[in-house]
């Protein structure tokens, strides 16, 4: 839901969080994941020098190891109903991060149900059976912890930061919210005016509608297509009866995995999980797979938007995340405008003057996946620096990258995963998505698949997914400016 | 060893629930004056496998008029643009080979050099760091192409609608005081300093005692200070003092709309309140918790959760915290036809705390919130680096986080209901909505 509440300000605004600075901008990236999409999976991030092992004992306990100093090992272990419990020792800090991760998302939404899966992320904070509103205060809050929640096409997660020997409450906590919330009526209601709130900040943020609307283009047809939020109309129409039925058909131990990062007891945790989550009655409900990528239409759209610049988005439909090409495609993304020193911020922004910014990402779903690239700039500016993207991407296309650009971008993914891994929630960001998404021995595999990528493979996807003739393109302009 | 230290700081951070910690152990951090007066501090961890540098300067809006607004920032940009030995883009190029990034910008307080690389390589990083700031050659197109950007910047924060509606609360609050525009600078004297400004800024600004340095992570600690002086022997020892502002802080207006096609409407309510190091500090920052810290706060509950007001709501306060006056800075997003109840809403919340006593569960709530924001706040490697260089210069000592969770710890009731009414009593507040044509 992001329940989002400012406590700092200065440098950092509550809508411009600066990377590595705040803690807010590790709940602004779940409220991208769910509002934008743009961050779903821009970067996949796996364990450097590891090497799988089979622990003993315990039968569906994997154990992965790496040497060094570091002692963490990710478990994986599967309880009696089903529900997979990813434990990891983390001692940087004296901080659990507990976190559920829930197969049902945007994507799991009948064309009625829009907005759904995050109007429920919403309620589950509102109360349980056994713990009225506010909850948050004494389990959480009160003890120092943080709680926090987004909805993502795929998936929906709910995240805990507690001081490491609240583990056990904290993981009853989460067992109760997940299968237990009242979805109170009169709370029903009320909640609507907040998400219609979150609709309209969301409408007033350029970049936050222009990947919204992105992704409307590029995956026409499909749900990724469809807004996460939902409609004002659909929300407002909303009943307890419709709702409640997507909390039962989805929130079910089939659809559930666990994930705790932290300085605590691994035989604690499970037993803990496994008296909590692990007695939850499984219901026989089978997920239907992630549709596959549409055919793509591609299209040219100008959309009004109040400011002084103009925001371009340009899309190309790439890879779902479990897709051979998706390594390689991540580089490509890094090496055109992911760094200071990338193709496309070194040609648009810093010898042409184009564009006060611009970035590459790709964005690898489960059923799909799209590489994008988005700028700001002067609205006199728009074509040229159009022209100039294409002309970078047939550049790609005709001559390939360097190895020094291979080079650099592959040190990215691996600093990149070791940056991440300072925090026991960034770990667990990433050991959740995995399992729930892809696979986690895909997941930490992933950057010793980075670095056998070649230059030769990154030219062939430019050649294979960037097609210059072929693209979504979609600007925000000035009122004034526009055509 | 270090991991164990490192743990015991946290914990002493966190809350009062965690489990007491050993007391007489040196801590983790160690700090040395170098013979120009550079201050060197070093967290080492050794189970990071990264590490972070903060070079911090006392420079900053602080020292800005309304004609030289965002020079410093300018020219921190800028250095990162070329120095002796490397061009803006074989620098860019030289940090990503080590896993990491250079980044530099200017503050209200302070100005930054920082970067980031994987522990490996810390050596590489601090040479590169050095030099940026002792060698930087400030090529005038560099300027040109740098201008052009921190201009787009400043249209970019002009186009949102919080951005544009802060900067409005922050400039009434602060009247003729320099805190009183944005960092980044104003278009006006963005588009007018010149290569000499930058160059004068940089003169009186990079001598080592006024700088600080910063280095956290998986580096040995001893060989890090070794190389610190090695590499930034080359700064000038003495400056010539510079005073902070004597101006006093004077909020001019009460309440100002302005008026822009939005769909949501931003409603600030500011206050002025103590700097970091004032005893009243802390027991402000616990009445914004009260007030807006978090989901179970008073506005949160009130606005959000039980009138619906809102999605985003809350109370801020100046962070990075001041060297001088701060800000309280209750807000909320809302409809445009809630704004004008949305601004009583806020300001009855506010005369509650001036008239009742708040209670004793919601102080402790609002501790435990605080305390927990801050230790989360201090995980990693590039946060542990910036805030023992900040606080070094700024803020009364490296070591002051540790002594303000004993202040917030010591915050009682009635502390709060004095602060509120002493801090409290005239609100500037500012409305940013649409035209009423537009709605």
């Amino acid at each position: 839901m992001c329940r989002w509440a400012p406590n700092s300000m200065g440098g950092k605004l509550p809508f411009e969080p600066r990377k590595g600075r705040t803690d807010e901008a590790k709940v602004k990236d779940a409220c991208r994941d769910r509002l934008l999409g743009l961050m779903v999976r821009v970067a996949p991030i796996g364990l450097m020098l590891l090497v799988l092992a089979m622990s003993g004992g315990c039968s569906g306990v994997r154990a992965v190891e790496r040497p060094g100093p570091v002692a963490p090992i990710p478990t994986r272990h599967v309880l009696a109903n089903g529900i997979p419990v990813i434990i990891q020792e983390h001692r940087g800090s004296d901080v659990v991060a507990l976190q559920l991760w829930v197969r049902a998302g945007a994507r799991d939404e009948a064309s009625a149900e829009l907005g759904l899966a995050h109007y429920l992320e919403h309620m589950l904070f509102r109360g349980t059976t056994s713990r009225p509103g506010g909850f948050m205060e004494r389990d959480v809050e009160g003890v120092g912890g943080r709680m926090n929640a987004g909805t993502s096409w795929d998936y929906t997660y709910y995240y805990v930061t507690l001081p490491a020997r609240r583990v056990v409450p904290g993981l009853e906590m989460l067992a109760d919210v997940a299968v237990n919330a009242t979805l109170d009526a009169d709370v029903l209601e009320k909640e609507k005016d907040v998400v219609l709130e979150e609709m309209r900040l969301s409408d007033d943020n350029p970049r936050r509608r222009l990947g919204r609307q992105l992704y409307t283009q590029l995956f026409e047809g499909h749900p990724y297509g469809r807004h996460i939020i939902g409609t004002p109309e659909l929300v407002r129409a909303l009943t307890r009866d419709t709702l409640a039925s997507f909390y039962r058909r989805h929130y079910v131990p089939e659809t559930f995995a666990v994930v705790v990062v932290g300085a605590v007891d691994p035989r604690e945790v499970l037993a803990t999980a496994a008296s909590t989550f692990g007695r939850l009655p499984r219901r026989g409900v089978t997920r239907l797979p992630a549709a596959p990528q549409p055919p793509f239409r591609p299209q040219r759209q100008d959309i009004p938007h109040p400011g002084g610049h103009a925001h371009l988005g340009l899309a190309w439909p790439a890879t779902r995340v479990d897709h051979a090409d998706t390594p390689a495609l991540d580089l490509l993304a890094s090496i055109l405008g992911r760094s200071r020193s990338s193709r496309l911020v070194q040609s648009l922004r810093e010898r042409d003057g184009l564009v006060v910014s611009v970035s590459a990402s790709l964005s690898a779903l489960e059923g799909a996946g799209g590489l994008m690239i988005i700028a700001q700039l002067p609205p006199s500016n728009l074509e040229r620096a159009e022209a100039e993207i294409l002309a970078q991407i047939r550049r790609v296309r005709d001559a390939g990258v360097t190895d020094a650009e291979l080079r650099r971008a592959i040190t990215a993914a691996e600093a990149e995963h070791e940056f991440e891994t300072e925090t026991a929630e960034g770990r667990a960001v990433a050991l959740g998505r995995a399992e729930t998404i892809w696979t986690l021995d895909d997941e930490l595999a992933y950057v010793n698949r980075i670095r056998s990528v070649t230059a030769a493979q990154v030219r062939a996807v430019a050649r294979r997914y960037l097609d210059p003739e072929r693209y979504a393109r979609l600007a925000l302009v000035p009122p004034e400016a526009a055509r | 060893m270090n991991r164990a230290l490192s743990v015991l700081i946290m914990s002493a951070m966190l809350c009062a629930e965690l489990p007491a910690v050993a007391t007489g152990q040196p801590p983790a951090v160690i700090r040395e004056v170098l013979p120009n007066g550079l201050v060197v501090l070093v967290r080492e961890d050794a189970a990071v496998g990264v590490v972070a540098a903060s070079l911090l300067v006392r420079s900053g809006s602080a020292f800005e008029s309304a004609e030289t607004a965002g020079v410093t920032n300018f020219l921190q940009r800028v250095m990162l643009r070329g120095t002796k030995r490397h061009s803006a883009l074989a620098l860019a190029e030289a940090a990503e080979e080590l896993g990491g990034a250079l980044d530099a910008s200017g503050d209200v307080d302070y100005a930054e050099l920082r970067g980031t690389a994987l522990a490996r390589h810390w050596e590489a990083l601090l040479t590169l760091l050095a030099e940026v700031a002792t060698e930087p050659t400030l090529p005038p197109a560099e300027i040109e192409r740098e201008r052009t950007l921190i201009l787009g910047r400043l249209q970019s924060r002009a186009d949102q609608p919080f951005p544009r509606a802060f900067d409005a609360v922050v400039a009434d609050l602060y009247g003729d005081h320099p805190y009183a525009w944005p960092a980044l600078g104003r278009t006006e004297s963005v588009s007018r300093l010149t290569r000499e400004a930058l160059v004068e800024r940089y003169t009186v600004a990079y001598r080592a005692d006024r700088m600080v340095l910063a280095v956290a992570g998986g580096v040995p600690r001893q060989r890090v200070i070794a190389t610190a002086e090695k590499l930034f022997k080359r700064l000038p020892a003495a400056s010539a003092p510079t005073a902070p502002p004597t101006m006093e802080a004077a909020p001019r207006g009460d309440r100002r709309v302005l008026e822009r096609d939005a769909r949501q409407a931003q409603v600030l309510v500011g206050f002025l309140a103590p700097p970091v190091t004032h005893p009243d500090y802390a027991a402000m920052r616990v009445l914004a918790a009260v007030l807006g810290g978090g989901t179970s706060s008073r506005m949160f509950v009130e606005l959000r959760d039980r009138r619906g007001l809102a999605y985003s709501t809350g109370a801020m306060t100046s962070n990075p915290p001041r060297a001088g006056p701060s800000i309280f800075l209750p807000y909320i997003g809302t409809a445009p036809a809630n704004a004008d109840a949305a601004v009583a809403a806020v300001l009855a919340e506010v005369s509650r705390l001036r008239q009742e006593r708040v209670e004793v569960r919601e102080l402790a709530r609002a501790k435990a919130w605080l305390l927990g924001n801050l230790a989360m706040d201090r995980r990693t490697s590039a946060r542990h680096a910036w805030y023992l260089a900040f606080y070094e210069l700024v803020g009364g000592g490296w070591e002051w986080p540790e002594r303000f969770a004993r202040a917030v710890d010591a915050v009682t009731v009635g502390d709060l209901t004095r602060v509120a009414d002493r801090y409290l009593a005239q609100p500037t507040v500012v409305v940013l909505r649409p035209a009423e044509r537009a709605r």
